[in-house]
């Protein structure tokens, strides 16, 4: 058959490769733009592609024209000292005026459908969240619901959701690259974005400061999470209620060093359990709220959603030591913690100024998505968050550890072993 | 009129001037100073390059940690600070001076003491921004030094540095745009009407009304960031109700037109290398005339569209979006007309031919990437990724940079009498031609794949890997290229060969003296009636590299009887004290403001006393 | 014209400028192209942000309280500015007058013979007029800045007083390096006389004055009249 003739074959065989390539691009590009995983980004990349093709063509045919030029009118040897002397062709040249033209058109028709269908209000039963922007955390806030929580966003599958975004301090940008955005978060004014989850299931996607914001605007990310919508009222149900950690006055001394080990060998305590590292969690017996989900499951966090910030090399973290949520709590709820910190049902934690803790052990990341919430990742957190994220107001807080904004080397200041308590109570808190 | 222009006499020697240092602080030749500025922006250029060579080195892999995260934002913010009003401007006003008055046959510009206080004032105003180095406090809130991260949330003496330094570089370009627009009215040959000037001379004249016009809006929008951090105004302070985004406009409306204030002295010159090389008139010379008039007049409409993300309401977006969109098509003419001039002709590929070629190549990519973001709900997606990074790289590098080492090789001999090798030439072209696509092609798709600018770290697994690592190599290849290219100046400005008057056989009237220029330029003041008037005389590109150079000498202004002004040593004067003046006001963050106003006084009676003595000196001695 | 192409001969002194005009004129029109961006920009912003102010005092309406301690009045005086603004326009009459009396020094009476005429024809005497009369509105404006910060608006204050200060200092600043601009050219007129000869560079400074007082108007206009 003519059919596998050779140019063919070539042909299919790299329009194979192309494709394969298209998709193992797609796999190892998590946070491409051209995801079309929401109404926003449909929209954006309908255009985009029209614009790429355009812009494809426009490239193919002034370059060819170019090297043709170049290779036709060389000069070689015998060719004329004195080229004829053309000065211009006003024809050609209202041509290729009107060629841009045209081209632009085709352009901007589009660019003001889709300009005026994306700016356009927002559907009035979308969920709606605010975003404020801190050097260099998110606080994300759900006005429906009374939940506030930092750096990590659930949004329901299917339900259109309304950012109202502004800032605390200096300019930020929202941007989740594969569901939409950017949009600034200004100052005295809150900005609007909104997009639909409709075309994908549950998955975790990393989200962006895309604005320049200070020492450590790369180091403020955060991760979107897209879940069911009976998921999602089973978290916002845990999020409503306080704290799930409440001590008896005499706990046990010695609680390992992990939550989940904690609750096993304190049975007594209203410990909620934490999974194993990978493990789905499993709902909390005493929790007073009897949440089936609580978070997104640690083991379906997709590869590049897990953050993999080294941690400094001179921070030594042991994780053999056993932390005592109890006395962990004692030190938060009375130390410098309450500074900036709020845990719902503590009295002492009200602070806004840094993210609310009431469920951070239900997190998936700290620090501004920079590091995964582990036990190694939060000892050398507490131990010294400033030598892990530069320029943060979060101190320094381990006994022997250099402040490198202070400039000096703590003489006071949690040990180890109070770090590891501090631990203990914060993975307590689901 | 018995004649067109002047003839090129044969084989002339370069015209010697007085050595020395003095003469060099001292001078009001036009032709020193633009000089002066070539070899001051060059070694600029080597530090913005280095500085850029540690970010990729930082970038290369994932988490790095080859600087802190404070040093790199110093470092991108110099990099953008550097190359914009360090390099690509001071380049561009070395061919400014040098060839406006070849160009339109004058013997100097019409102020020539105020042009050597604009390289002065550049020279110090560069020196003071540098030297937050050396305290450990450079600028670290970006070129765009957005509020109110720059103002409320930036103690420390990193922006102090930026925005006073801007204040001096602002003087410079200020007064040389004064300078050469009077030059460009009223200085041009009989004969040389506007439609007669050399399109470089042209671009230069749009550009100097762009800098006129925009630098005093940047002016007003860094008095208030000056005023809010020294004197607690609160221009932009969020909690007395105002508005930050009264920064961007007012940053932009300056910041647009001087994306074409880099750009136009380029686009000028390739278009004087690209008739020669091909022998042939440049096409459609009108349209390329109204062309960069339309795209500089356009420029002052679309500031804008650097801020589609901020939220000004889709009517906004639409008219900026069509602004912009507009802009491309005066530039996408340009870019035809180029190709067209070439299109049957006898095209020679020497090193200036080469670089002017990757202009038109390279400029286009830029360009079609630059309407990709004029529409925007694709912008959304773009803005403040690699995607723009790689956008503006195309323009800057592929455009402005390269036009400008066009212009370099080109006009290398009227700036010193000798010609840049081509072989090692050959090299430089091709180093820098791989290794800026190697760097910058792969940028266009780290930011598709979602790495936002400015960053630090990015973290691994993200499919960034191997586009940075990409976009490392290739600024290693151009570090080489940028060797290669400072041994060419180094070596040939010794041991070049020696040009004649006409080394390419060029059109204009630049090319019919000799190489380089007495200080008087033209014994006799040539009238012009044609675009190229050199051509009338021999046949285009015909060159006349001399074999040997006739041993007359060329004769001094003296000896001619030629009025010529005298040196000074004034306006750098002038230009010091008030440098010092501005430098004065950091003390005031230091806490010594009685130290800081006694300062600021002693320096403006020094600097008017100065400037008293010298507009009170006549320029010339009487005669 | 006999020049030949190859022999060209040298020209001595001066070309003639290519539009006939002072090279220091077609400069000082381009300043000014520059200046009005300056001034486009700062009067913009003070309209910008016009009414912003989150304290008071205000420069048209009543602050009460919670915005403010205690109830303040509107703080601009319109009469004492419209004073003001009249002697900063009889200035500009003042100069058209010292540039007349340049341009006809050599033409003896040319104003008429009488001590009118006399007066009429003396450069000193307007150039000197042109300079008391711009510090006299320097001196209502010092009059005016003290009497806010007594009423408590400072650059500080709010948005109002950083922009109302900036803005008029700003103006005030180019007043007074034209005062100085007039007081040098009268000291020359006194070392030496000006003449024909000069009208030059009176006129250059003319323009700047006449500009600097046009913006003064426009300023009036939008910051003091129009609510």
């Amino acid at each position: 058959m003519p059919a596998d003739s050779r140019p063919r074959r070539l042909f299919r065989a790299a329009l194979t490769v192309a494709l394969a390539s298209l998709i193992a691009g797609c796999v190892q590009n998590p946070n491409s733009v051209f995801h079309n995983r929401t109404d926003f980004n449909r929209d954006v990349g309908s255009l985009f592609s029209l614009l790429i093709w355009l812009g494809t063509i426009v490239f193919v045919f002034t370059e060819v024209m170019l090297v043709w030029a170049l290779i036709k009118y060389r000069s070689r040897p015998g060719s004329p000292r004195k080229p004829e002397q053309t000065h211009g062709n006003t024809k050609l040249e209202i041509l290729w005026t009107a060629i841009p033209a045209v081209v632009l058109a085709i352009i901007a028709v589009p660019t003001v459908q889709t300009i005026f269908k994306t700016q356009g209000a927002a559907r009035a039963d979308a969920l709606r969240v605010e975003v404020v922007g801190h050097q260099w955390w998110w606080e994300f806030r759900y006005p429906d619901y009374g939940v506030v929580t930092a750096n990590e966003l659930y949004l329901p599958l299917g339900r259109t959701v309304n950012f109202a975004l502004s800032t605390h301090d200096v300019i930020h940008s929202f941007w989740i690259p594969a569901l939409g955005g950017k949009r600034d978060l200004v100052n005295n004014r809150t900005n609007h974005l909104w997009f639909t989850p409709d075309s994908t299931t549950d998955d975790a996607f990393n989200g962006y400061c895309a604005e320049f914001c200070g020492i450590s605007h790369a180091n403020m990310r955060f991760r979107a999470f897209t879940v069911t919508p009976e998921q999602f009222a089973s978290w916002v149900a845990h999020q409503q209620s306080s704290a799930v950690f409440h001590p008896q006055p005499a706990t046990p001394a010695t609680t390992p060093g992990t939550a989940g080990a904690a609750a096993a060998t304190a049975p007594r305590t209203p410990v909620a359990v934490a999974p194993a590292p990978g493990a789905q969690p499993v709902p909390p017996p005493t929790a007073p709220v009897q949440a089936g989900f609580v978070s997104f499951p640690a083991d379906k966090m997709p590869n590049h959603a897990i953050p993999k910030t080294p941690i400094p090399p001179g921070l030594a973290v042991d994780t053999t030591l056993k932390g005592d949520p109890a006395r962990g709590m004692q030190l938060v709820s009375t130390g410098a913690c309450i500074g900036c910190h709020t845990v719902k049902g503590v009295p002492s934690m009200v602070s806004k100024v840094g993210p609310d803790l009431t469920h951070v052990g239900s997190r998936l990341t700290i620090g501004g998505g920079l590091f995964p919430n582990d036990t190694r990742h939060l000892f050398a957190w507490i131990k010294n968050a400033r030598a892990m994220k530069p320029g943060i107001q979060m101190p320094t807080m381990g006994k022997g550890q250099y402040d490198p904004i202070v400039k000096t080397t703590l003489t006071v200041g949690y040990t180890d072993q109070q770090i590891a308590d501090v631990v203990a109570y914060l993975q307590a808190l689901k | 009129m018995a004649t067109a222009a002047t003839a090129p006499a044969a084989a002339q020697k370069g015209y010697e001037h007085e050595g020395g240092i003095w003469s060099w602080l001292t001078t009001v030749d036009h032709k020193r100073i633009g000089a002066l500025y070539l070899y001051t922006a060059l070694l600029w250029f080597l530090v913005g390059g280095l500085e850029a060579l540690v970010i990729r080195i930082q970038l290369q892999g994932p988490n790095g940690r080859f600087v802190s995260a404070e040093m790199y934002n110093q470092l991108f913010t110099m990099h953008g600070t550097t190359m914009i009003f360090l390099v690509i401007m001071p380049l561009s006003a070395a061919f400014f001076n040098l060839l406006i008055p070849l160009q339109i046959g004058a013997r100097d510009v019409a102020f020539p003491r105020l042009n050597a206080f604009s390289y002065w004032v550049y020279l110090f105003g560069s020196l003071f921004m540098n030297a937050s180095w050396l305290v450990g406090a450079a600028p670290n809130g970006g070129w765009f030094g957005y509020t109110p991260l720059t103002s409320t949330f930036s103690p420390g003496l990193n922006i102090d540095f930026w925005v006073l330094g801007l204040q001096i570089l602002g003087v410079s370009s200020l007064a040389a745009g004064f300078n050469f627009i009077t030059t460009i009215i009223n200085m041009r040959a009989p004969g040389m009407h506007f439609m007669r000037m050399p399109i470089f001379t042209w671009m230069a004249f749009i550009v100097q009304f762009l800098l006129v016009l925009a630098f005093p809006v940047i002016t007003i929008a860094l008095v208030f960031l000056q005023f809010d951090r020294f004197f607690g105004t609160q221009f932009y302070e969020a909690a007395a109700g105002a508005d930050p985004l009264l920064w961007q406009h007012l940053f932009w409306i300056f910041g647009h037109p001087e994306v074409y204030i880099l750009i136009l002295p380029a686009f000028g010159l390739v278009s004087e290398v690209l008739p020669t090389f091909s022998r042939k008139p440049l096409f459609g010379y009108p349209v390329m005339v109204y062309s960069g008039m339309l795209i500089a007049f356009l420029g002052f409409g679309v500031w804008a569209h650097h801020m589609f993300a901020v939220g000004m309401g889709p009517i906004a977006d639409t008219l900026f979006a069509v602004t912009t969109m507009l802009i491309g098509i005066p530039t996408g003419v340009k870019i035809f007309n180029w190709i067209f001039t070439m299109w049957g002709g006898d095209i020679r590929f020497t090193t200036a031919m080469k670089f002017a070629i990757a202009l038109v190549a390279l400029f286009t990519i830029g360009g079609i990437s630059g309407v990709m973001h004029a529409s925007p709900p694709a912008d959304l997606q773009q803005t403040d990724t690699y995607f723009i990074v790689a956008h503006f790289h195309y323009v800057l590098f592929g455009g402005s940079m390269m036009g400008l080492l066009a212009g370099l090789y080109y006009y290398f001999p009227k700036f010193t009498g000798r010609m840049l090798s081509e072989k090692i030439g050959t090299w430089h072209f091709w180093l820098t031609f791989v290794g800026m696509n190697l760097t910058f092609m792969p940028m266009h798709w780290s930011g598709l794949l979602g790495m936002p600018r400015r960053t630090w770290v990015y973290d691994a697994g993200q499919g960034l890997e191997t586009l940075n690592l990409m976009s490392s190599l290739g600024a290693y290849i151009q570090v080489l290229a940028v060797l290669v290219g400072a041994y060419n100046v180094l070596v040939s400005m010794r041991r070049g060969v020696r040009a004649g008057n006409d080394p390419w056989g060029g059109p204009t009237l630049e090319w019919s003296i000799p190489s380089p220029p007495p200080d008087y330029n033209f014994a006799a003041i040539p009238t012009v009636t044609s675009r190229y008037p050199l051509w009338e005389h021999h046949a285009p590109g015909t060159s006349d590299i001399p074999r040997t150079i006739s041993d007359q000498r060329v004769p001094t202004a003296k000896e001619l009887g030629i009025p010529m002004p005298n040196p000074s040593i004034k306006p750098l004067f002038v230009a010091l004290f008030m440098t010092l003046m501005f430098a004065c006001m950091l003390l005031i963050h230091l806490g010594k403001t009685p130290l800081a106003i006694a300062g600021i006084i002693t320096c403006a009676t020094l600097m008017t006393f100065s400037l008293y003595s010298w507009l009170l000196t006549p320029l010339e001695d009487e005669h | 014209m006999a020049t030949t192409a190859h022999a060209p001969a040298v020209t001595h002194g001066h070309p003639p400028t290519t539009t006939g005009l002072d090279h220091r004129k077609i400069a000082i029109w381009a300043f000014i192209g520059s200046e009005c961006m300056l001034f486009t920009s700062l009067i913009s912003t003070y309209l910008v942000y016009k009414g912003r102010s989150v304290s008071g005092p205000f420069p048209h309406e009543v602050c009460n309280p919670p915005q403010c301690a205690t109830t303040l009045k509107p703080i601009l005086n319109i009469p004492i500015t419209s004073v003001s603004t009249f002697v900063l326009l009889m200035s500009s009459l003042a100069m058209v007058l010292a540039l007349a009396a340049v341009e006809n020094k050599d033409k003896p009476g040319w104003a008429g013979t009488g001590a009118w005429g006399r007066a009429l024809a003396s450069s000193k005497l307007w150039l000197l007029m042109t300079a008391i009369l711009g510090a006299t509105f320097l001196g209502f404006q010092a009059y005016e800045f003290t009497s806010f910060v007594h009423e408590g608006l400072t650059i500080r204050q709010n948005l109002f007083g950083s922009s109302f200060f900036t803005l008029t200092g700003f103006h005030g600043a180019h007043v007074t390096v034209g005062v100085l601009w007039l007081l040098t050219l009268l000291a020359i007129d006194m070392r030496r006389g000006l003449g024909p000869k000069d009208a030059l560079i009176v006129d250059i400074s003319a323009l700047y004055w006449h500009f600097v007082d046009v913006v003064w108007i426009a300023i009036f206009t939008l910051v003091y009249l129009i609510r």
